[in-house]
């Protein structure tokens, strides 16, 4: 390795500069100049990337309270994702990305009413094991002003299997500070229920789903930058839950989200505020309410983020607490209910040469009293806990 | 084509309100921002920083809106929708 | 049925790619009439040269400036490459700098440990250089001919530019 020799002089910016007159046209120059651009926005990965999680997710057992039947103890997950992304040629990248997911644990079938005249959950007999196994590829290409990207993701389980596509793009304006953006995804899914512990009606079903966002980010100033987007997701086919015993959704579902962000970094304090906010709304009578706010503190190589998730939902036309099975629709899914539910994590990395180590532990729990919408409260509402370490490593 | 059809008339009436207040709230965030004064290219580095990007890491997003997905009544806000799965 | 779920997205997505791939447009060498004088500049150095560096000093010789930052990722390519062409040119006379635009002068040379190289570096905490070369990217490089004149600019890096860049400066030397 060459030795960095540091000149004597070591005053920061000892600047002159004599003017020539010529030197205010040079900016308007510049356009006339062979420029083989790629700004620093706007160019492939500079070395390969490879890298490896591992998350695990756990709900709490159902309290004795709520439940009156089945098994307590509710999903375990173990996570695996494992990607590498790199340079091809001079334009392009690709990433290939592979999760696997294995699960285990009871969900909750439906409620029902207790002795003492509460609603209580009866869950799916004993354990159930599942494996889903995604894999996606990702290829970009990039130019001077923007990049854009196609993405192809296979998602498979015993009884579910998905495909989706999605296309991106992204392009500056002229002194790039301005970012545009768009993609369009669509993806079908097919739902084959094998029985279990449960009984399942129904043999083979269809999803369709299509997808568009929009979106900009400005650059504010030296520190700060801003966002929003906004999505329309419409889903049609085979909506509702086959593991649960009294669930029948409309077969269309229209979604829109409408999401802001903004980054603000202090130099003096060596760190950087995140906020987060996502208006979401549905014609199944749902909207929703999240905020999320973080703060990363970097120490040399190595950096803590504290962060913490508000989200609130107001329950869909159809849900009641136990299914009302005079409707046309129904629903008693906890999911579907009115609640808040609040996230609190902490996130770390550090960054050795070429490597990247992560670690991640967040809570998440849930109350129907915490909600800013009115609705009854679901029993079978989760928490749970999820910790996650990663790393990776660049190469060329 | 059926399909298609819905999905523009959904286009149309469901999503129209906030689609204005989208576009509302862009024009209103261009014509205030076309006075900021543009970041020069080499004062750049504090917006290069990891802390200033929209998402931690792109795995990080995928697993969140993952979990978050499948556990709660809503989705997006980060881009078109991905693949399902019948996480429940 | 419903398979054409998929028709209006994919149009939708075709046409932003054609209106994207339609942006990026080159344009070309410019002659030596209309080239600009480089700005004159006299900066501290922090690797391979004593006191301070400026453009003076390379009076005569065909010079190549490059702008870079610690945080600025192509540049993780362009300085090595740069200093292939530089070890190789220099005996026909090339002359380069880089000049970090980074704010804390540490960083500068936590990167330079990592991408080590051989030519001069400069740096210029306040950023009135690249102003005054008018920068619009990160990396941007100035190609100087013999006169003082600027002659290239290259804004940005990827991986395959070295080979036009050397072309280009090969050009400069023989004329």
């Amino acid at each position: 390795m060459a030795v960095i020799e540091r000149g004597v002089n070591n005053t920061p910016s000892l600047t002159t500069i004599k003017r020539s007159p010529l030197v205010r046209t040079l900016g308007a120059a510049v356009a006339a100049l062979p420029a083989y651009q790629s700004t620093n926005a706007d160019a492939p990965p500079e070395f390969t990337e490879v890298g490896l999680r591992y998350s695990h997710y756990s709900e709490d057992s159902l309290s004795e309270d709520k439940f009156i039947a089945g098994a307590r103890g509710r999903y375990d997950i173990d996570v695996t994702q494992l990607w590498i992304e790199a340079p091809i040629g001079s334009s392009w990248s690709i990433a290939v990305d592979v999760q696997n997911d294995s699960m285990s644990g009871a969900s909750p079938w439906f409620v029902g009413t207790q002795i003492d005249g509460n609603p209580g959950v009866i869950m799916s007999g004993a354990s159930i094991y599942d494996n889903r196994v995604e894999v996606g590829a990702t290829t970009r290409y990039f130019w001077a002003d923007g990049n854009a990207g196609f993405n192809v993701t296979q998602s498979k389980e015993d009884d579910y299997e998905a495909w989706a596509m999605a296309f991106d793009v992204a392009w500056n304006s002229d002194d790039n500070s301005r970012t545009w953006s768009a993609s369009a995804s669509t993806s079908n899914d097919k739902v084959e229920p094998v029985d279990g512990n449960i009984p399942v009606f129904i043999d083979r079903e269809d999803i369709d789903t299509a997808s568009i966002y929009f979106g900009v980010s400005q650059i504010l100033s030296s520190t700060a930058i801003v966002r929003i987007g906004l999505g329309y997701t419409f889903s049609e086919g085979y909506l509702s839950d086959p593991y649960k015993l009294f669930d029948a959704r409309p077969d269309e579902h229209s979604r829109t989200a409408l999401s802001g962000g903004y980054r603000k970094f202090f130099p003096e304090a060596q760190g950087a505020i995140q906020i987060d906010y996502r208006y979401y709304s549905d014609d199944w009578g749902t909207d929703s309410h999240t905020a999320e706010i973080a703060w990363q503190q970097n120490f040399d190589r190595f950096a803590l983020t504290p962060y913490l998730r508000y989200y609130s939902q107001r329950e869909a036309d159809f849900f009641s607490v136990i299914a009302d099975l005079d409707e046309k629709f129904y629903a008693d899914d906890f999911r579907l209910s009115s609640y808040g539910a609040m996230t609190v994590g902490l996130r770390s990395s550090i960054q050795i040469g070429e490597w990247q180590m992560e670690g991640q532990l967040e809570r998440y729990e849930s109350d129907n009293d915490w909600g800013l919408y009115d609705g009854e409260a679901a029993p079978a509402l989760v928490n749970f806990w999820r910790a996650t370490i990663g790393i990776s490593w660049r190469f060329d | 084509m059926h399909c298609a059809l819905k999905f523009c008339s959904y286009w149309k009436n469901k999503i129209w309100q906030h689609c204005r207040l989208f576009c509302l709230l862009v024009f209103i965030g261009i014509t205030g921002c076309s006075s900021l004064e543009p970041v020069a290219a080499w004062e750049r580095g504090y917006l290069a920083e990891d802390a200033m990007q929209w998402q931690s890491s792109t795995r990080e997003a995928k697993f969140k809106g993952h979990v978050y997905t499948s556990k709660e009544a809503s989705s997006g806000g980060n881009g078109a929708a991905g693949g399902g799965c019948g996480c429940n | 049925m419903l398979k054409l779920t998929t028709h209006p997205v994919i149009t939708f997505g075709a046409f932003l790619l054609c209106a994207a791939i339609s942006v990026g447009v080159h344009s070309d060498a410019t002659t030596k009439q209309d080239a600009i004088p480089a700005p004159e500049f006299s900066l501290p150095a922090i690797a391979n040269a004593e006191g301070v560096i400026s453009l003076t000093s390379y009076k005569g010789a065909v010079t190549y400036l490059d702008f870079w930052a610690s945080w600025c990722g192509p540049c993780r390519l362009s300085l090595p490459a740069l200093d292939v062409i530089y070890q190789e040119l220099a005996p026909m006379g090339l002359k380069v700098t880089a000049i970090s635009v980074d704010v804390v002068e540490e960083d500068a040379w936590d990167f330079l440990a990592r991408y080590p190289v051989t030519y001069p570096v400069a740096i210029d905490t306040e950023g009135s250089v690249p102003k005054a070369y008018a920068v619009n990217g990160m990396p941007s490089g100035y190609l100087i001919d013999r006169e003082g004149r600027v002659r290239a600019v290259h804004v940005g890096f990827k991986r395959g530019d070295e080979d036009a860049l050397r072309a280009e400066i090969l050009q400069l030397l023989e004329e």
